[in-house]
């Protein structure tokens, strides 16, 4: 088995081929294939309705960042790269305060991304008449909640297996 | 089986911004809501996610592998999974139908109701605390989650395969609760 065989949950939890928790998570194949196709919807889909693969990438980052796995922000950070980075899409990734010169629709993204990561009980009908007085569609509104709630599944997906990667 | 006769209302769900309409939808919103001449009634849920039917299908997919899978984890204990995470998101939505659900497999209505008006801080039986223990960490600061929490499932008989089908059942619901609770809000059910 090659390093090839590793997925970006494996390689962030820790896991070697061959390794007994390895074999496990192949027994469920369609969690481990399950989550990469909904990895590539969220990060990269085929529409995208306006939200950029860049922006998507430096959002994933900022959220890994906050939610404490800076190791998987370092990979979003290397997708932002190819996605093509510029200032601005390093500044949301590097989990920066949003410059005051933003504009209203990136503000509003960001704010929203920071919210439902850290405090989802806090969120409100509110936040979303934000979004959409920021200019953001339906369907942006949906492509975003989706691509927040993925990092979270997964940041917790890789805390999770890390823990039981370290027990006998 | 428990004492207690504690029941969790059903709630219904509504979202805040307006749902795809099936007379106008697209092809590909028809095809990931399962649309067919026979099947036009279709949740506000599923309408208000349709705006991204991509999404939508993969994470429909994987869902249901998590909650369903066959082997490994109990289904009961998968939806106390999903109950924790959803009683830490404050998803009221989901918590209603995962505590029903797992009230329906294990028919332990003492957990549902130490939860709903105690909190999760128990006191459960062990191995309960030592799954709403795990998955409330998790849920809440998962680098707050810790290897003896894990190694408690493990002292309470979960296999490490049990134990992955655990993480991804309260993960999926940190993914759930983000949409739910955000997108829309509970709601009591009309009266027929």
């Amino acid at each position: 088995m090659g390093m090839s065989d590793l997925d970006q949950i494996d390689i962030l939890s820790g896991l070697k081929p061959g390794s007994e928790l390895y074999a496990i998570r192949r027994e469920r194949p369609e969690f481990v294939e399950g989550t990469e196709l909904c990895r590539e919807t969220v990060l990269s889909p085929n529409h995208g309705f306006g939200l950029s693969h860049a922006l998507r990438a430096a959002l994933a980052s900022r959220m890994a960042r906050f939610i404490g796995r800076e190791d998987l922000a370092a990979v979003y950070d290397l997708i932002l790269d190819d996605a093509g980075s510029d200032p601005d899409l390093a500044a949301i990734a590097s989990g920066a305060e949003t410059a005051a010169s933003a504009d209203a629709f990136t503000s509003a993204i960001i704010r929203h991304a920071d919210l439902v990561t850290q405090t989802p009980r806090n969120s409100s009908r509110g936040d979303i008449e934000r979004l959409e007085k920021a200019g953001l569609s339906k369907p942006q509104i949906i492509a975003l909640s989706e691509l927040i709630a993925f990092v979270n599944y997964e940041a917790r997906v890789l805390v999770g297996l890390s823990l039981l990667e370290e027990v006998e | 089986m428990s004492t207690s006769r504690f029941k969790v209302k059903a709630l219904s769900w509504s979202p805040y911004i307006e749902p795809v309409d099936v007379a106008t939808a697209s092809e590909e919103q028809l095809a990931a809501m399962q649309v067919t001449p026979s099947n036009t009634k279709v949740s506000p849920y599923v309408r208000t996610l349709a705006h991204d039917p991509e999404s939508y299908v993969a994470r429909t997919k994987l869902f249901n592998a998590i909650m369903y899978a066959k082997g490994g984890l109990d289904r009961a204990e998968r939806e106390l999974g999903a109950l924790v995470a959803s009683a830490v998101n404050r998803c009221v939505y989901c918590a209603s139908v995962h505590a029903r659900r797992y009230v329906e497999l294990s028919g332990r209505e003492d957990v549902v109701e130490e939860i709903y008006v105690r909190g999760l801080e128990g006191p459960f039986d062990a191995r309960t605390q030592a799954i709403v223990d795990f998955c409330k960490a998790l849920s809440e600061t998962p680098s707050q989650a810790t290897s003896e929490q894990v190694q408690a499932l493990r002292d309470h008989g979960i296999s490490k395969a049990e134990i992955v089908d655990l993480i991804h059942s309260a993960a999926i619901f940190g993914w759930a609760n983000r949409l739910m609770h955000t997108l829309g809000h509970s709601v009591p059910v009309e009266a027929k």
